[in-house]
């Protein structure tokens, strides 16, 4: 199966408040595309507080918010890039928080049928220069382009 | 016997689907065919430590207590370079056959 994944799934230079709003957002853009349903935003906070996915990534943290496979009618990727940090909790230790610029919102049918996604982006997780690449792009296509190639999202 | 792996995180979803996969694909380049790595919640994980398979947990979260068999901290699995992947993977590997 394939990753629904398009220029209208990523929010480029974001403010926001707090994790909530940027989960949200990438929620309603997913929702405004028929791929979830309109409790997916509420559903992934509701889990990121018992379940956090804030990660201690180099140079900067990154969040990798997901809710389980109820309310996701096709899998698909949102992308938040922050134009300033905001908190999410560490997933290793849920009592540290972790200034996070870059927020992957993964919403899955099913983990197994995105495995090869999944393994594509913990390999760029463990990669400081690609993340560095990546907060570098100057706009909306350039990070759309380079989430594609890196991604191997087709 | 076959030696059970858990790999557990807080939801069992993508986090534990990842350490998973790359221990399986691991324990298959290895050849051992008697090895299971199965993803659990960590809320659930009593019910496999009376299993006598049991050698090894791989938690994707801080661990606050004991475990009667070896513990890796597998968030490397998630966020860590090739380098770091591949040191736990050795670790790995070297628990299975001691067992």
């Amino acid at each position: 199966m394939t990753l629904e994944f398009n220029e209208a799934l990523i929010a480029f230079d974001v403010q926001a408040q707090n994790a909530r709003e940027v989960i949200d957002l990438l929620a309603m853009r997913m929702h405004a595309q028929g791929l979830v349903t309109a409790e997916y935003g509420a559903q992934t906070w509701e889990r990121e507080l018992h379940h956090p996915t804030g990660l201690p990534t180099k140079p900067f943290c990154i969040a990798f918010p997901h809710a389980d496979s109820e309310g996701v009618h096709r899998s698909t990727l949102g992308v938040a890039m922050m134009r300033q940090p905001v908190i999410f909790q560490n997933m290793a230790d849920p009592d540290e928080g972790l200034e996070v610029s870059v927020v992957f919102m993964l919403a899955n049918r099913d983990p197994e049928e995105q495995i090869q996604t999944l393994r594509n982006l913990a390999e760029l997780f463990g990669q400081p220069e690609k993340l560095v690449e990546l907060r570098e792009q100057a706009n909306l296509q350039g990070v759309e382009t380079w989430l594609r190639r890196e991604l191997r999202l087709g | 016997m076959g030696k059970l792996i858990v790999v557990a995180c807080g939801a069992g979803i993508n986090t534990s689907t990842i350490a998973e996969d790359t221990i399986r694909e691991r324990m298959a380049k290895e050849g051992f065919a008697d090895v299971e790595v199965k993803r659990i919640l960590m809320a659930d994980i009593e019910g496999y430590l009376t299993r006598s398979d049991l050698v090894l947990i791989v938690s994707m979260m801080k661990i606050f207590r004991t475990f009667d068999v070896p513990v890796i901290q597998g968030m490397p699995f998630l966020i860590g370079s090739q380098e770091e992947k591949n040191v736990l993977l050795e670790k790995i590997v070297d628990i299975v056959k001691s067992k």
